[in-house]
């Protein structure tokens, strides 16, 4: 893939993504995909879409993309996004922190996508720590 | 040059301290997120702030993979801090001479022409070596 066909490609998954199509979005995991959320550790698709699957009895999770880079070679790209979570009910074990009913979390994060056969193979999240002069 | 060749350049001017080097790659404006969230505006902010670093820290920053798309570079980077004397006020933590900080992180350069005008940076592994273990 070129670089803005690996950009059209990238944002169909992240649209498949946000309307939750789990056959859209699980079909851009390797059966062994390496995971490495900030969330969750996995390995392998089922895995990956399990661990969605409960996200979202949960929450209302959706992504933006804020930056994209592309690798000529078509095998990685990177993206920074912006996630918004939106909790559907309260979820105490939520990973990343407790949320209620109706609160709202938003990040960044700087993701390397590697790419092989035209399926993710391993994903790596690193979250863009907050401005700590901004924070109350 | 590529952005891939004048990004090598850039971190050889970094890993060397040639701090008139580094500035010639900067914007006068340029905005830096580092992993910690703290964001400096301006060359000489950043040059003053890394060298202070390198005065407190023996810095080597080690590339893993960069590549560019348009005016955007990603770089994977290897890092480790190794404190050179005392410092409780260290930007990532507070660090005992001896000790070792190595970050893998990830960071997004956009640039116009030859300089970098925003570079956001995120930890994406840390791990803290102390000298002596508790």
């Amino acid at each position: 893939m070129t670089a803005p066909d690996l950009r059209s490609w990238f944002e169909a998954y992240l649209a498949a993504f946000n309307r939750a199509d789990f056959p859209g979005f699980g079909a851009y995991y390797a059966d062994d995909v390496v995971f490495h959320g900030r969330a969750a550790q996995l390995v392998g698709r089922q895995a990956v879409l399990d661990f969605y699957r409960v996200v979202r009895t949960y929450l209302d999770e959706r992504v933006e993309l804020l930056r994209f880079v592309g690798a000529p070679a078509g095998d990685r790209l990177a993206a920074e996004l912006r996630t918004t979570l939106i909790a559907q009910r309260d979820w105490p074990d939520m990973p990343t922190g407790p949320m209620r009913a109706g609160d709202r979390r938003e990040s960044t994060a700087i993701i390397f996508y590697d790419i092989g056969n035209g399926v993710f193979t391993r994903i790596r999240s690193a979250r863009v720590s907050p401005n700590p002069e901004a924070r109350t | 040059m590529t952005p891939e060749a004048r990004f090598r350049a850039y971190m050889h001017a970094f890993n060397h301290s040639d701090w008139d080097a580094l500035r010639s790659h900067y914007a006068p404006d340029i905005r830096l997120v580092i992993g910690n969230g703290t964001e400096l505006i301006g060359r000489e902010a950043i040059v003053d702030f890394y060298s202070k670093v390198k005065q407190q820290t023996q810095r080597t920053i080690e590339i893993v993979q960069c590549f560019a798309d348009g005016n955007i570079l990603a770089a994977e980077l290897e890092s480790e801090f190794l404190a050179l004397e005392d410092v409780p006020d260290f930007a990532v933590r507070p660090m005992a001479r001896g000790d070792r900080y190595y970050i893998n992180s990830f960071v997004l350069y956009e640039f116009e022409q030859n300089q970098y005008t925003s570079i956001r940076a995120a930890v994406f592994r840390r791990l803290f070596r102390p000298i002596a273990a508790p």
